[in-house]
């Protein structure tokens, strides 16, 4: 595919894998960037010395480009910068926030950056910043979401920004992706697809309830609290409905969420651990290698286009 | 001066009744904004008055005030 996004990156498809932290760990990165797509290491809320290591052992596993994604909220995100400014990582992802004052050192060492936003303003203020990219967000992702869907942001977004506009949210499949590039963008960000492949290092137990999710179970909770996070439907869930129904303080909730995701990914705890997942999970429904996903996705946007050229 | 249309941009933005709005308004306090409506705020107002509010220093806004002093150090009136 000819596409801005692959020959800055220098990768075969313009697939970004998302940033999805405790899952996505070097096993699942360095696939998807053999596979053509660019792979994403998490940092989520680790510190310096876990992201060098991943980094290190990503680059056992493949020659290919690969990404780091940052939370900027995280305690430890300056000696995390520092990492990757060391490692001379190719691309960054960050989350939660706006990366501007690391960019000029990123820079300096060639990493390109792609900010995660939820909003039209933050893309403007990014752009004028120097990003390379935006990575547009919509609410249908797992995990911290925004409000605005896809559909409505990715279009509002290619408008008001020159650079290449990568979608996020919602997407899956070769029909989706297309259709993220009907709205204007020039590349597509995918987490929960590739949460059940072969290569994601997780309990068995988060890809099961992933593949057995429907349409309606990636539900979201902490709308009160100014954080919302969108996961499938568990007795954590409802714990966080029923807290948020009573009026419960803002500590009180999150108090809840701490440690959740950990015990969801690494114990397998599906019950009471937060099973972070995009809407899209009801779609999927099969475990395959990275690369089979990656070209299977591929091969339907193809198909799908010739079928709307008719 | 200042204050004046910066109060009728918070207005707008954040959709709260200008005579709400005082110097010493917090903003997500008492405007009730979030971060992103920060953000809007700071891009409009960088283009209102044609200056740079740089992050380091947009970090630092709480209140109405500090935005107005900003923009009376920097803006060229």
């Amino acid at each position: 595919m000819d596409s801005r996004i692959c020959q800055m990156l220098n990768i075969k498809y313009p697939i970004f894998q998302g940033g999805m932290a405790w899952v996505a760990t070097y096993h699942l990165a360095a696939a998807v960037s053999n596979a053509g797509g660019l792979g994403i290491i998490a940092a989520g809320t680790a510190n310096g010395e876990y992201v060098r290591e991943q980094i290190k052992n990503v680059r056992k596993l493949t020659d290919k480009p690969f990404g780091v994604n940052v939370m900027l909220l995280s305690p430890y995100v300056d000696e995390v910068m520092n990492v990757i400014i060391e490692e001379r990582v190719p691309v960054i992802t960050t989350g939660a926030g706006n990366p501007g004052k690391y960019i000029k050192f990123l820079k300096e060492v060639g990493t390109k950056v792609f900010p995660v936003v939820p909003s039209v303003a933050l893309a403007r203020r990014m752009e004028k910043e120097g990003v390379d990219g935006i990575i547009a967000e919509g609410t249908e992702s797992g995990g911290h979401i925004g409000e605005l869907t896809t559909m409505a942001l990715v279009p509002q977004v290619v408008d008001a920004v020159n650079l290449p506009v990568i979608a996020a949210g919602g997407i899956a499949d070769g029909r989706g992706m297309l259709a993220a590039f009907a709205l204007g963008a020039e590349g597509v960000q995918i987490g929960t697809r590739f949460i059940c492949s072969d290569e994601c290092a997780i309990h068995e137990n988060y890809k099961m309830a992933v593949i057995n999710a429907k349409d309606r179970d990636a539900v979201v909770t902490g709308r009160t609290t100014g954080h919302p996070v969108r996961s499938l439907k568990n007795k954590l869930t409802r714990e966080f409905e029923r807290l948020e129904g009573e009026g419960a303080s803002k500590e009180e909730i999150e108090k809840i969420g701490v440690g959740a995701l950990r015990r969801a990914v690494i114990e397998g705890d599906v019950n009471y651990g937060s099973v972070m997942a995009g809407q899209i999970a009801g779609m999927i429904k099969d475990i395959k290698p990275c690369k089979k996903i990656i070209e299977d996705i591929i091969d339907e946007y193809n198909t799908t286009l010739s079928r709307l050229r008719g | 001066m200042v204050f004046e249309k910066v109060k009728e941009r918070i207005s707008d933005i954040l959709g709260v009744d200008p005579d709400d709005i005082t110097m010493e308004s917090s903003f997500i306090d008492d405007l009730g904004a979030d971060s992103l409506d920060i953000v809007e705020l700071i891009m409009a107002l960088e283009e209102e008055f044609d200056i740079e509010i740089p992050d380091e220093e947009a970090e630092k806004i709480q209140t109405v005030g500090d935005v107005v002093d900003y923009i009376k150090d920097h803006a060229d009136m």
